[in-house]
């Protein structure tokens, strides 16, 4: 299977003040079209760290990023700029716009990876029909649950269809059927649309759509393993 | 796109309240204050901009079309002789005292012409005929007089330097910067009325004949009449504005309004813009998180502070033309020309857009990855 998003052995230090924290220490992973992958470990272990060097946000101290085979370089802010619009993003706290409706939220997002007009508004329909929100779509995320809230940002996720999803716990602010409701979305998009699936969790239940699970402790990556 | 910058604001629909109430407030405070100061400059060159003289002979270092100083009435004379010249006329402006039915005495800014209807002092006739003013000691005085002088009809006397005058007419328009009233008289009368004036004007007003231009024909006078200031209209009318705004403080006052008006107009969006972004800050994190620029968030920003500078312009303009009504029945000119609020409005976008500035270093700071933090 093509590979959309590689990272190679991605070193990342923090300073503050004189102290240096080295949160990854040379970490390896990668993620293919249609695959998920479920990346656990302890809070402080370097995870979410991870997940933002491999999205573009953070640049690595040392190592590489390679998107659908090409190599981002750490000091190309313009170029992870672009990369980063196509890569879909899912957080733990949504960051739905408050102020724009379902629909916009999507819409607002294709703006900035250059959908515009007529395109966006079918994209827009098309994701929201895709996440089972098609009545849902003038509604404020403040009008919307946890669980349909988490759907819009899964639909903004996959809006513009972007090769590669990274999701950040994602089940965390969801109570537990309405998680396995999302795991089972995530699960069916993924297949259906081929992405590459990147899933940061301390939630045990995502390994039952995890293709692979790769664990992290202390900046290392400790193993991975094929899920049951 | 949709534009997130719009819906914000009207999401949050008591903050975007106060942001135009604030940018309201200081256009009003600009328009009104401004447009009172230049109603009463107006007022200051209202004769020479209405009179039909195209160019002024006043004595050297005359400050204001009010306060007129004697010179030889024969310079007139010369001054016909001028190529260009069509008619030169002598002009008397000078205060004196005028008596009430009430006994009590007040100054009237007398205007007395030889022909006033050629020179058209009085511009404006309510009532009577400006041709009357040679017959005999007649006056034509101006209807914004009964606001110092009470009330008076055309047939009333008045008693202007111990001499009796008859009104035979009233005037409109004519109304001076000192607010003193403005009675217009025939210049023989006038000379007579102000006994040291004898042999003496205090302007020579020139008409210059078509197809030559003013200022040409001021460039020959000059020379002619070293101890005198030869202005065209547009000169003198500069020259008298000038007086009232650098001599009385006039101007440094209005300047200190218009800066509080705009220190108050930035301080407030500027607070309210940094106050929305600092709580928005999750918003721009996740802005940039999808691909977003800090150019994508400027852009919000920017947006939003002109909503609010378009907006709280049309707000403070409406209030600002609306107590016009209100200051003209108290006697006060708010002058309001569209050049004027044009200025104002180009002023408010660019108050409001550098007010955004105060946002955009904090939000140029924003590290994406908070939008991990839960």
């Amino acid at each position: 299977m093509k590979k959309v998003l590689e990272a190679r052995i991605v070193r990342k230090t923090f300073e503050e003040g004189s102290q240096r924290v080295e949160v990854l220490r040379g970490v390896s992973l990668d993620v293919s079209a249609g695959e998920i992958v479920s990346l656990e470990g302890p809070s402080g272990s370097g995870k979410t760290t991870l997940l933002s060097i491999m999205g573009c946000i953070l640049t690595p101290s040392a190592g590489e990023i390679h998107i659908s085979g090409e190599r981002i370089s750490g000091n190309d802010n313009a170029l992870r700029d672009a990369r980063r619009k196509s890569i879909g993003f899912v957080f733990q706290q949504f960051n739905l716009f408050p102020a724009l409706t379902a629909r916009e939220n999507i819409i607002y997002a294709l703006g900035i990876k250059g959908h515009k007009g007529a395109r966006a508004l079918v994209e827009a329909d098309r994701v929201l029909d895709a996440v089972g929100l098609a009545d849902r779509k003038g509604f404020l995320p403040r009008d919307l649950s946890g669980g349909q809230k988490q759907r819009v940002a899964i639909a903004r996720a996959l809006a513009g269809s972007p090769d590669v999803i990274l999701a950040d716990e994602p089940t965390a602010n969801l109570d537990s059927a309405v998680g396995v409701q999302i795991l089972d979305l995530f699960r069916d998009l993924a297949k259906s649309e081929n992405k590459g699936l990147i899933v940061v969790t301390h939630d045990p239940k995502v390994r039952r759509i995890a293709d692979r699970v790769a664990g992290i402790a202390d900046g290392l990556l400790l193993q991975e393993a094929h899920a049951a | 796109m949709v534009s997130l910058a719009r819906k914000n604001l009207l999401h949050d629909r008591i903050r975007f309240a106060i942001t135009l109430a604030g940018v309201a407030f200081a256009v009003t405070l600009v328009l009104v204050q401004v447009g009172l100061f230049l109603g009463l400059l107006d007022k200051s060159t209202v004769t020479i901009e209405n009179s039909s003289a195209d160019i002024w002979i006043v004595a050297k270092n005359t400050p204001n079309v009010d306060f007129g100083n004697p010179f030889p009435e024969t310079v007139f004379l010369r001054a016909r002789g001028v190529r260009g010249v069509e008619r030169a006329d002598n002009a008397i402006v000078q205060f004196v005292n005028l008596q009430l039915p009430s006994g009590a005495t007040e100054n009237a800014l007398v205007y007395g012409l030889s022909d006033p209807t050629f020179w058209k002092l009085p511009w404006k006739v309510e009532a009577g005929r400006a041709e009357d003013l040679s017959r005999g000691y007649n006056l034509i005085m101006d209807r914004s007089a009964t606001l110092r002088f009470g009330a008076f009809d055309v047939g009333d006397y008045r008693e202007l330097g111990g001499r009796r005058f008859r009104i035979i007419g009233r005037s409109a328009e004519a109304e001076s910067f000192t607010t003193t009233p403005i009675v217009f008289m025939n210049f023989s009368n006038a000379q007579s009325l102000l006994g040291q004036l004898s042999g003496q004007t205090t302007y020579v007003l020139v008409k210059v004949a078509k197809g030559f231009d003013p200022a040409e024909v001021a460039g020959r006078l000059r020379p002619m009449f070293p101890y005198n200031n030869v202005h065209t209209r547009s000169e003198w009318a500069a020259a008298s504005r000038g007086y009232w705004i650098e001599s009385t403080g006039l101007g440094m006052s209005m300047g200190v309004t218009v800066f509080l008006g705009i220190l108050v107009g930035v301080v407030i969006v500027a607070q309210t813009l940094y106050t929305s972004a600092v709580e928005n800050i999750r918003q721009f994190g996740t802005v940039k998180a999808i691909g977003g620029s800090n150019w994508d968030i400027y852009r919000i920003l920017g947006e939003q502070a002109l909503i609010a500078a378009v907006f709280g312009f049309l707000l403070g303009a409406g209030a600002s033309y609306a107590v016009r009504p209100a200051m003209a029945s108290l006697h006060l000119t708010v002058l309001l020309t569209p050049q004027f609020s044009g200025v104002v409005f180009i002023g408010t976008v660019t108050m409001c857009l550098a007010a955004a500035l105060f946002s955009f270093r904090r939000v140029a700071l924003i590290d994406p990855a908070l939008v991990f933090r839960g």
